[in-house]
């Protein structure tokens, strides 16, 4: 066991970052707790509505000069804050394994995916250029010039601390754009120490705000009309009924992330090896929470007959379950582990309930994460090991409901129009990836699959900054997505000028 | 025997510590043997490069899509190797065992390269840098030590 030394020694007390100051709320503080060692590590306000308007008014405040500042000037503090965060790397990589409990890997990961967000934003001089075509009519000119609208609100999910405010803010203000985030009150510590570095990097007061909290602040968000536009990543339930139904009621832009229930087809032609290999981050990975975990494993055998897919089927849970049984589960910290726990206990539960579901209707439990063995002696409060069940149908639930944890169902079904027609029975729209050697197959699957995000031969189909995050159905509500060019349109206007002289 | 699993910080961890290790060990030879002395000093000074280009590399690559904690069949005590000077030690001793130190380093860079191309994108190509690196290395201290036979 080589365990990395843990950054944050102290309880941190977290305050929020309005207009450039560091401003403690008058909210009640609760506690952030390290859920591989069950040890307090921060408390985080529970910020008021009041405090949430003062940053709204803060963001107003700067905007006008913000707006009018050159988007050479704004790129700047991006690559001042770029460099920050590459110089602080190891330790922001280190708070998320300490507030989350994700592995080492997976936060370096995540501070990656965040940085490089930073990086594409950083070209916005040319991003956000607009176009024109000249004589439209004799003697008149066109114009498309893009501009930023004002105040915008960033609602950030608990899995992904530090990356997923990461989508949006870098783009909003390097468009012009003034911010309020609210961090995940589960884990708020990146947030805290990211808006530090904004700090450094010199952005102007009112430019970048952190409001921590919880629904209240949401709610907050949601009705301030100076606030024009909220992105947010989170549950469906929450995204479709309550983010984007009250955008829609107000006028704002959203973009509104939300859960999923991915699909993963291992085809008679795969390179088993390397697709068993890929689906245990897919599935485990993060432990299992993310929006762009592997779920469902089917198994299809196009082409075969019953008794050779019986043994292909075979071959492939076994190999599934013998590779899951083996994945190191403790503190991330620890650079031998390969998994680690849950956000808390509650969640930890709830995936259980999943597991006790799956029995009762039938599924066949392979391997019973229940049953939690670690690497080193930590509280088990939180921590599963990983979970698979075989002879899953789409009609269970949990082949139908997103677990979000470390939990695999495996489905059989006889060819490959079967199996996209079960993808489609879902609601869900997220992801959805395949394994083969046959460009036919892979191709069809890309064509017919009704998912955003949609991977050949890989198990996490998570798009680099410069591509947006996908997602369709009941994974996404809005119309342009996160990162990349459909951010810079997100949050610019396209005005439109037509112009002619006497 | 079961083929173990190991990540790639466990990896990446591994590898910053042979450059520690090879650095401070080539340092020492450097004082005590000065015959080799230049080459000794560059093998330090390369060693500290090789450190910088993994870790830059595992750092610039790494995002939450790889599949970086799963890489299968790398037992890394495979490549442990005894490199404490001794007082009475003699010069074409110590070769040796900067010999065996350069055989075990490469293989591990060389397997360690194999067993995560699917999985972790360039880190790979480094791993291979640092390898033909260490083989290079191999090749001289080799011709140092039959230029004494």
């Amino acid at each position: 066991m080589v365990l990395l030394e843990e950054p944050i020694k102290e309880v941190l007390v977290i305050k929020n970052y309005i207009g450039g100051e560091w401003v403690e709320s008058e909210g009640e503080l609760r506690n952030v707790i390290n859920p591989a060692t069950c040890k307090v590590i921060a408390k985080v306000p529970i910020s008021t509505k009041e405090e949430l308007d003062a940053a709204v008014e803060a963001a107003k405040e700067a905007f006008p000069e913000w707006r009018r500042t050159p988007p050479l000037a704004r790129a700047r503090c991006l690559f001042r804050l770029k460099e920050l965060l590459e110089e602080h790397f190891e330790e922001l990589s280190r708070i998320q394994t300490m507030e989350h409990g994700k592995t080492i890997d997976e936060s370096r990961g995540e501070t990656r995916r965040g940085i490089e967000n930073v990086e594409v934003a950083t070209g916005i001089p040319s991003l956000m250029m607009g176009y024109n075509l000249e004589d439209i009519a004799v003697g008149i000119d066109e114009y498309v010039i893009r501009q930023p609208l004002g105040v915008f609100g960033i609602i950030g999910p608990f899995n992904f601390p530090f990356m997923v405010p990461l989508w949006f803010a870098p783009y909003a203000v390097a468009t012009g754009n003034c911010i309020i985030i609210k961090p995940s009150s589960e884990d708020p510590i990146s947030q805290f120490k990211l808006a530090q570095l904004v700090e450094e990097a010199g952005f102007p007061p009112g430019v970048w705000n952190v409001v921590n909290g919880d629904r209240i602040v949401v709610s907050a968000m949601l009705d301030h009309p100076d606030i024009v536009g909220i992105c947010f990543v989170g549950s469906t339930p929450v995204a479709k009924n309550v983010i984007y139904k009250r955008c829609g009621e107000t006028g704002k832009r959203v973009i509104a992330q939300a859960g999923a229930k991915n699909f993963i087809l291992v085809m008679p032609d795969a390179d088993l090896e390397r697709t068993i290999a890929s689906c245990m981050t897919s599935f485990y990975g993060n432990t299992g929470q993310r929006c762009l975990s592997g779920a469902n494993l089917v198994v299809v055998g196009e082409g075969l007959s019953e008794h050779e897919y019986s043994a292909f089927y075979d071959k492939v849970v076994n190999a599934f379950v013998e590779a899951a049984s083996r994945i190191r589960v403790g503190y991330g910290l620890d650079t031998t582990v390969q998994m680690g726990p849950l956000r808390d206990k509650s969640k930890k539960e709830r995936v259980v309930k999943f597991i006790e579901k799956g029995v009762e209707e039938g599924a066949k439990l392979r391997l019973d994460g229940r049953n939690v063995k670690l690497v080193g002696d930590w509280p088990h409060d939180c921590f599963l090991n990983p979970t698979v069940f075989e002879d899953v149908t789409p009609d269970m639930t949990i082949g139908r409901e997103e677990i979000f944890g470390p939990v695999a169902s495996i489905m059989r079904v006889r060819n490959l129009n079967e199996a996209i027609d079960m993808i489609h029975s879902n609601p869900y729209g997220n992801a959805a990836s395949i394994f083969t050697s046959s460009g036919k197959w892979a191709r069809k699957f890309q064509y017919e699959v009704q998912c955003g995000n949609i991977g050949i031969n890989i198990g996490i189909v998570a798009p680099m900054a410069f591509f947006p995050f996908s997602g369709m159905k009941d994974s996404f509500f809005g119309v342009l997505h996160g990162q990349g060019r459909e951010a810079i349109r997100f949050f610019t206007e396209s005005k439109v000028v037509i112009q002619r002289w006497f | 025997m079961e083929e173990p699993n190991v990540t790639a910080s466990a990896i990446i961890g591994f590898a910053k510590k042979l450059e520690e290790d090879s650095l401070k060990f080539y340092k020492e030879l450097a004082e005590k043997y000065t015959q080799g002395k230049e080459t000794f000093l560059s093998f330090a000074k390369e060693s500290e490069k090789n450190k910088l280009l993994v870790i830059r590399t595992y750092q610039e690559t790494i995002t939450d899509a790889l599949e970086a904690c799963f890489i299968k069949g790398l037992n890394l005590n495979d490549y442990l190797t005894e490199i404490k000077l001794k007082e009475s030690m003699s010069y074409t001793d110590a070769l040796r065992m900067a010999i065996e130190l350069e055989e075990k380093a490469s293989k591990f860079y060389l397997d360690a390269a194999e067993l995560s191309e699917s999985l972790l994108a360039t880190i790979p190509t480094a791993f291979r840098k640092v390898a033909k690196r260490r083989e290079n290395r191999k090749l001289k201290l080799k011709s140092l030590l039959e230029s004494l036979m």
